[in-house]
């Protein structure tokens, strides 16, 4: 690996050092001058995570290769602002709270101020363009597009900095602006997230995973990576001391696979090396031999008796039933005047969080074992890691470092294992930062379900009974599929008073990635479901969708399906206030006008478009040259 | 992930002709570099050493662009950016700025080059059908000894296939050199699977010139990208529009015509009516693009029949 000689100019710091040639910006500010304030969300220059100013020009630090930015002025987010303050365009999204988990923040301050000095008179559809190559998943962007609106307008003297400043707390909190106390931190790029987390002698991890959905591990053979220099030791799930097993309900899954493994992309081995490229050449010296076993990737399929199996405790390849029965299902068809059948299903959906997974472990002096990670639950993590490790529980310490995004994807336990294990063995902090990509491969999913629904009306569209039967994709573990399942159920049939219901959920084990916590937690696809068999029972009665809602909406006293009694219920607020927002035309669905007074007011947007910069008039026209 | 034996950035034309002829097997030419670290990456490429990358970003000769006889020699260096910030380029290229403002984002712009878009040969480049509807031709250089041997290729034959060129081995693109369409309207439409750092499914680049009162087509350019191998100049439709009066039922018969070029593998029946919807769209956007030209159409668009 041959080293480059670099000398740059980075915050109007002259720097002059070697380094190695391969490495691009990113690496170069992150890795050799611990500038983190940049970060890495996917490598491949679609996030904007690390957009850093070079000779002025705001470009993507992942696609740079070192060697370009040499003799020149490379600006970063640690470079805007003096230390402890906070440009313009900074205090506008302290203001409008458009930094929430922080992790896509330096790039979009980094973009939002590029926008605006390429064009201080930028309009918002400009804006959007010119911060088209960042991605944030937190905000919808809406707070971000105030904010540069708000910094435009106070550079351009057009309103006072008075506006960015506290708004003071009138009676109550509610409905006031308040500044998030954290956001400086992240909107300075100081914040560290894990994998801004530097250790002396810390070592960095790389994990070996399956490229078979389901196979018999015959044998791991890590003698010759353990013999590469520079690898301080490689962990297979033979080095768990303890009871191997982790997950929010049942105890299915090995932190390192146990035998077999049971997804593409599950960790079968893992190696702790100096550097991160000395990781990655062991993990090719490991040798696995698998012996391919035939794979089952559709629920149903898994519930058909003589389907493949795969977890021994489970034949029938079920990881959770929850039924649910309220009243007497068959005497509420009778009675209906309607019954109407429909299936729904919904597909599986990565989290995307900005922050790909990261953890920092290392055993300290006293012989604790410290897991660093963005754990949505480290309560749980550090009960699971005691009898994993085998240590007790004062002996593990699970600290939390900030969330960049997590969704729920963060909430259930998957690498902190490997890490505590890498730690233990080698007596050095361990760091693992996933890519993009293996955060794709190896992170749980939004469960893919599959409904079957039966609802049986009266002509005035009350609801009579509902069965309602849905089939959930549980991937290859538990994970979070039971909670997921019950929250399912008791959110089945939506916030409507059903007097007769019969509700399963079934979450089933297959050979895909494993599902596990997402936003909702099972209760989007219900409510997909429910909220769809809403609308076609209008349809189908000719009632307005509004008031086949009102009709059955849960209401002070109502039973849930659980058969809880509410002593309080705001559905009626909430259609209230939609259909009112919404500009509803009253009448069945298919009874619309020819046009739709719906569409295209002040608060709804239109579709966007690209070339906003163009519609200021041709170049020249107005005889002022225009940047573009 | 990408690592290298060697990075080189050479700063004359010579010395990287020298580097990348006496360069090792596998080594590969770098202009803005946005295409190979992405592919150096797992389910792509995956781990790549790579014995030597020849960085032409400081080439000196690359840089800038000239305008001589009607034509726009365009350094190999020149950034996609330069198409919408530079006024020169906007007038002389007037397609160039509308397939810039749909290529990735402003920040990949920055550094992402033209030649390079070219050079990747994607049957889907967002780059070649503007170069084919401007006439584009490719410089080309190689050493024989010390001499710098140049020659040149039509964009039309540049790209043989799906990532293949004419380039011989030692071989560099020095300029792509384009019609001056100073006067004419552009415009370029582009459809993928969401609206930003996308790769097109499809894309098409008109240039349109009227005579001064509007009516007439004088001159049409249209070429499609993303239905075939290579791009395509839709020469029939171009004869069947210039010289002829200007009317919204003209332009419709014209674009139905274009259905007929798509010859992808995938996707036959979505690519046809995209583009025909594409040749009309592009039509009248670069229409409306003319400057100091009001257009007269001879029919209003809800009389036209097709």
């Amino acid at each position: 690996m041959s080293e480059l000689w670099v000398e740059l100019e980075i915050n109007n710091r002259k720097i002059a050092r070697k380094t190695q040639a391969h490495k691009r910006l990113l690496d170069f500010l992150r890795d050799d001058l611990h500038l983190t304030g940049s970060k890495e969300g996917c490598g491949a220059g679609e996030c904007g995570t690390c957009s850093v100013f070079v000779d002025g020009r705001l470009v993507k630090s992942c696609l740079m290769p070192v060697a370009k930015a040499s003799g020149c002025k490379v600006e970063t987010i640690e470079g805007l602002a003096a230390p402890g303050q906070l440009t313009t365009i900074q205090q506008a999204f302290h203001k409008t709270g458009a930094s929430q988990c922080g992790y896509c923040i330096p790039g979009m301050v980094m973009a939002a101020t590029s926008a605006l000095r390429q064009n201080p008179q930028a309009g918002i559809e400009e804006i959007k363009e010119r911060l088209g190559g960042n991605i944030c998943r937190c905000t919808g962007y809406t707070k971000i597009f105030e904010a540069v609106e708000l910094a435009r307008a106070v550079i351009a003297g057009d309103q006072s900095e008075d506006v960015l400043a506290e708004e003071p707390v009138g009676k109550s909190y509610i409905g006031h602006n308040q500044r998030r106390i954290d956001a400086p931190a992240r909107l300075s790029g100081r914040l560290k997230y894990a994998a801004d987390i530097r250790m002396t002698d810390m070592l960095q991890m790389q994990v070996l995973r399956s490229p078979h959905a389901h196979a018999r591990i015959v044998s791991i053979d890590t003698s010759e990576a353990e013999a590469m220099a520079g690898v301080a030791g490689v962990i297979t799930s033979e080095d768990v001391p303890g009871t191997d097993g982790f997950g929010v309900f049942v105890h299915d899954q090995p932190v390192m696979a146990r035998g077999k493994v049971r997804h593409v992309g599950e960790a079968v081995a893992a190696v702790a090396a100096e550097d991160l490229i000395t990781a990655r050449q062991a993990l090719a010296k490991i040798n696995v031999v698998y012996e391919e076993l035939p794979g089952v990737f559709d629920p149903e399929e898994a519930m058909q008796p003589g389907a493949v199996v795969l977890h021994d405790y489970a034949a029938d390849n079920i990881v959770k039933h929850i039924p649910l029965r309220k009243g007497d299902v068959a005497a509420g068809f009778a009675e209906a005047d309607i019954i109407l059948e429909e299936n729904f299903s919904t597909q599986q959906v990565e989290h995307a969080y900005l922050e790909p997974e990261a953890g920092i472990a290392y055993v300290d002096a006293d012989d604790v074992v410290v897991v660093i990670s963005p754990s949505q639950n480290i309560t749980h993590h550090r009960q699971m890691l005691s009898r994993i490790l085998d240590r007790p529980i004062n002996k593990v310490r699970c600290i939390m470092s900030p969330v960049g995004g997590g969704f729920g994807g963060k909430e259930d336990m998957l690498y902190q294992g490997m890490l505590a294990l890498a730690a233990m063995k080698t007596h050095r902090p361990v760091q693992l930062v996933f890519t993009r990509e293996e955060s794709i491969v190896a992170s749980a999913k939004r469960h893919p379900s599959r409904v079957r629904y039966k609802m049986g009306l009266k002509r005035n569209g009350q609801i009579l009974a509902i069965r309602f039967s849905m089939i959930s994709d549980g991937g290859a573990y538990g994970m979070s599929s039971e909670g997921v399942m019950r929250k399912a159920a008791i959110l089945s049939c939506g916030p409507y008073e059903v007097a007769n219901l019969c509700v399963d959920t079934t979450a089933v084990y297959t050979n895909n990635t494993p599902s596990g916590a997402f936003r909702t937690f099972g209760g989007m696809q219900a409510q997909f479901a429910t909220e769809s068999m809403m609308d076609i029972a209008a349809e189908a009665l000719e009632i307005d969708p509004f008031e086949i809602r009102r009709v059955n909406m849960m209401l002070p006293g109502s039973k849930t399906h659980t058969q809880q009694e509410l002593n309080s219920a705001s559905l009626d607020r909430v259609l209230e206030a939609a259909e009112a927002a919404s500009r509803w035309e009253t009448g069945a669905p298919h009874m619309r006008g020819a046009t739709r007074s719906d569409l295209g007011g002040a608060d709804t947007r239109a579709p966007c478009t690209l070339g906003a910069r163009f519609a200021g008039g041709r170049p020249g026209a107005d005889g002022k040259e225009r940047v573009w | 992930m990408l690592t290298c034996d060697n990075y080189h950035l050479p700063i004359t034309l010579q010395d990287a002709l020298v580097l990348w002829a006496a360069a090792p097997e596998g080594s590969r030419l770098v202009a803005g570099a946005t295409d190979l670290l992405p592919w150096a990456r797992e389910g792509r490429a995956g781990e790549v050493h790579i014995p030597a990358l020849v960085d032409l970003s400081r080439v000196a000769e690359l840089h800038g662009y000239t305008t001589a006889k009607g034509r726009v020699r365009l350094g190999a260096n020149t950034v996609w950016q330069a198409f919408l910030t530079d006024s020169a380029l906007r007038r002389l290229l007037p397609c160039m700025p509308h397939c810039s403002s749909w290529f990735a984002d402003d920040q990949i712009r920055e550094q992402a080059t033209l030649a390079g878009n070219l050079a990747n040969a994607s049957p889907v480049a967002d780059g070649t059908p503007p170069v084919a509807a401007l006439n584009g031709v490719l410089e080309l250089a190689h050493l024989e000894g010390d001499t710098i041997v140049a020659r040149t290729v039509a964009v039309s034959d540049f790209v043989l296939g799906p990532g293949r060129t004419v380039l011989e081995p030692g071989e560099i693109i020095t300029a792509v050199t384009l019609d001056s369409a100073s006067g004419y309207g552009g415009s370029f439409q582009k459809v993928g699977q969401r609206r930003s750092l996308v790769i097109s499914v499809a894309c098409c680049a008109a240039l349109v010139k009227t005579d001064n009162t509007g009516c007439v087509f004088e001159d049409v350019r249209l070429s499609l990208g993303g239905v075939g191998p290579r791009p395509i100049r839709l020469n029939r439709l171009e004869s069947a529009l210039r010289g002829e009066r200007i009317s919204h039922g003209l332009i419709d018969r014209a674009a139905h015509m274009a259905a007929a070029e798509v010859a992808s593998r995938s996707r036959q029946q979505y690519r046809r009516s995209v583009v025909v919807s594409f040749v009309g769209a592009a039509i009248r956007d670069a229409l409306a693009d003319q400057s100091d030209v009001v257009v007269n159409f001879q029919d209003t668009e809800e009389t036209a029949s097709v």
